[in-house]
């Protein structure tokens, strides 16, 4: 009750007010002000550890740093990919994505503007060489193009849109970074580690590897980088 | 050829000389050149002007004027502080804590002190950075003799609760020193009235010239002098007095404690302005710190997915005539480390690298904060995030105001 409140009377300008009287007066139309007047402050609430996003991952089972424990899922994901290798969390694509969102490069970078790609083109290609070496090609639509460097991005989708929309295609490309979501994991994810990944829509199975190069804890998992990318 | 900025929005790193202070020190450079312990009426004259800055500043804080020791920076007020009770403690193996996001001039004495043998802890801080009574509480122990905790820190600009803070050090027998060179002249500060022993300032954060500082020392305290010499201030600190710069301490003194409280309103509005103007034009940014906890013209802000680009955002924004910092102006020497402010808040690595601080002086104008949220959207905009997705709102910390 503001009216209760006997302010310090020292108008030390700290809530925005000039005097405490001012601040009276503001406090009997608005009494929510009354955390800003910081002498009077008795807020003893233990703080988060971290000011940015702080929320754990949903189901988080790794012991991060600023997550709260999470309760774990009922069914525990076994860590083994389907060549039996262990991996430490499984990539999800981002709920906004119509799948797994990728920053590729054709091997020739110059046709991406040879070959006019833009926003909403649907392309296939196969990832070659040294990132990733999958043997499978992939289809996907175009996100975002960076026509001066030739880096594009996708997210990657199923036969279906190039069978009906027709597309383009690159050939092969190098896969220079995933984005997703990390619903659950093993172990503490920190940036600047490499880890094996199992991406959720690897139609082989296969566990990658990557190096973690940013993360932001949301309210609904782990959004994470991965740069440096290999099969196994 | 000197290049100045068209809006300078980097007052917790100096702040530009009030013309006031500049008229205050001018005899003192000219004429009154005397050495204030001469007997003879120009050392007489220079030494009636120390003394009245020394009253003016000790006003600044409510302490006495026997309690000012001036000193050359506010770097070498910490270290007395420090090293000078630590030394005097006689302890054979003294502990002492500090929190961990203090600045080089604490930190380090911190590192010398243990190289010599003493204990040091280093307190946890909180993601809103504030440090926590309760964390000092667990902290201390019989052999403690020293708390040092800073009044507001100066990267994030939170201020501390420094009354609990003493008391939980006094109560355990220590003493407590803070480092207030951020807050003197933006917040009130009562050293009669909590139980500080020690509390460092520092005259080119309030308007004042460069190259000097001060100590207030409790009475009774006994700390070790670290420069012997000629026995001046009180032999805690030899050397000739700096005449013109105390007297321009004095004088930046006195301008702020008589403007304080409405300096702060307007401050606080223009601050709270600014931060709402970003947090509106600028995607993914977000506060860092505590809402309100923090002083009035401080803003440190960070951009979600941009952070590793802050010091090309830095660049950019000069390039526009805007004067910012990506953290303290003490740590540009080794800008490619992360901050150890924001490590010791919870931030990664990259994160802790991202950060842009903002802080709003005597001379800056609502015009000039509107016009740098301005230049901040444009410059953000054309550089290229870490993360290919758009960072929705409520993925970042949200920017409160009220």
């Amino acid at each position: 009750m503001p009216n209760q409140v006997n302010l310090p009377g020292i108008d030390c300008g700290l809530c925005g007010s000039r005097t405490c009287a001012e601040f009276a007066q503001r406090l009997a139309t608005d009494p929510e002000l009354i955390k800003r007047c910081i002498p009077l402050s008795t807020d003893s609430t233990p703080p988060p550890k971290a000011s940015v996003p702080v929320q754990a991952p949903a189901a988080c089972e790794a012991a991060c740093a600023g997550c709260a424990p999470a309760p774990r899922q009922k069914k525990t994901p076994e860590w083994h990919d389907s060549l039996g290798r262990e991996f430490d969390f499984i990539l999800e694509h981002f709920p906004e994505d119509p799948g797994p969102r990728e920053i590729i490069l054709p091997h020739n970078p110059m046709l991406t503007r040879e070959m006019d790609v833009k926003r909403g083109d649907v392309l296939i290609g196969r990832p070659l060489g040294m990132s990733c070496g999958c043997p499978i090609t992939h289809c996907g639509v175009v996100s975002d193009v960076d026509p001066r460097t030739g880096v594009i991005t996708w997210c990657v989708t199923g036969p279906l849109g190039p069978r009906e929309k027709g597309f383009k295609d690159i050939g092969y490309y190098i896969a220079e970074a995933y984005e997703g979501m990390i619903p659950r994991a093993r172990c503490d994810i920190k940036i600047g580690m490499r880890y094996f990944f199992q991406p959720r829509m690897c139609m082989l199975q296969w566990r990658h590897s990557g190096l973690v190069n940013y993360v932001n804890r949301t309210p609904v998992g782990m959004q994470v980088r991965l740069e440096g990318l290999w099969i196994g | 050829m000197t290049v100045r900025p068209l809006v300078y929005l980097d007052n917790s790193a100096t702040t530009r000389l009030d013309p006031r202070v500049a008229e205050a020190m001018r005899p003192h450079l000219e004429d009154s050149y005397g050495n204030p312990s001469s007997l003879h009426a120009m050392g007489r004259e220079a030494r009636a002007a120390v003394e009245e800055a020394r009253a003016s500043v000790a006003g600044l804080v409510n302490a006495r004027p026997r309690e000012i020791v001036f000193t050359g920076s506010g770097t070498e007020a910490n270290n007395l502080a420090l090293l000078g009770a630590v030394g005097a403690s006689g302890a054979v193996t003294p502990h002492m804590v500090a929190s961990a996001f203090e600045h080089p001039s604490v930190l380090e004495p911190c590192a010398r002190l243990r190289a010599l043998g003493a204990d040091v802890t280093l307190l946890p801080v909180g993601g809103d950075g504030i440090v926590e009574p309760g964390e000092l509480a667990r902290a201390m122990r019989p052999e403690t003799v020293l708390v040092s905790i800073m009044t507001a820190n100066n990267v994030v600009g939170t201020l501390q609760p420094i009354a609990e803070l003493a008391r939980v050090a006094r109560s355990r027998g220590a003493l407590f020193h803070t480092d207030a060179v951020q807050a003197a002249g933006r917040v009130p500060i009562e050293v009669s009235r909590d139980d500080v022993d020690l509390l460092s300032l520092s005259a080119h954060k309030l308007h004042g010239p460069k190259g000097v500082g001060a100590l207030f020392v409790r009475t009774g305290v006994r700390i070790a002098p670290q420069v012997h010499g000629g026995g001046q201030e009180q032999g805690l600190r030899s050397a000739t007095e700096n005449v013109a710069g105390i007297a321009g301490f004095g004088r930046a003194a006195e301008i702020a404690a008589a403007a304080r409280g409405e300096e702060a309103a307007r401050l606080v509005n223009l601050r709270d302005r600014l931060l709402e103007a970003i947090c509106g034009s600028v995607p993914g940014a977000y506060l860092i710190g505590h809402p309100h906890r923090r002083l009035p013209g401080h803003l440190c802000i960070g951009i979600s997915g941009l952070e590793p680009e802050a010091m090309k955002l830095l660049l950019a924004l000069d390039e526009q005539g805007f004067a910012v910092s990506t953290g303290s102006a003490c740590s540009s020497s080794h800008a490619s480390e992360p901050s150890h402010v924001l490590m010791a808040m919870g931030f990664d690595p990259v994160r802790a690298r991202g950060s842009l601080r903002i802080t709003l002086g005597r001379f800056n104008t609502d015009e000039e904060a509107l016009a740098f949220a301005d230049a901040l959207r444009r410059v953000a905009a054309t550089l290229r995030p870490i993360t290919t997705r758009k960072i929705p709102s409520e993925r970042t910390e949200p920017c409160r105001t009220r």
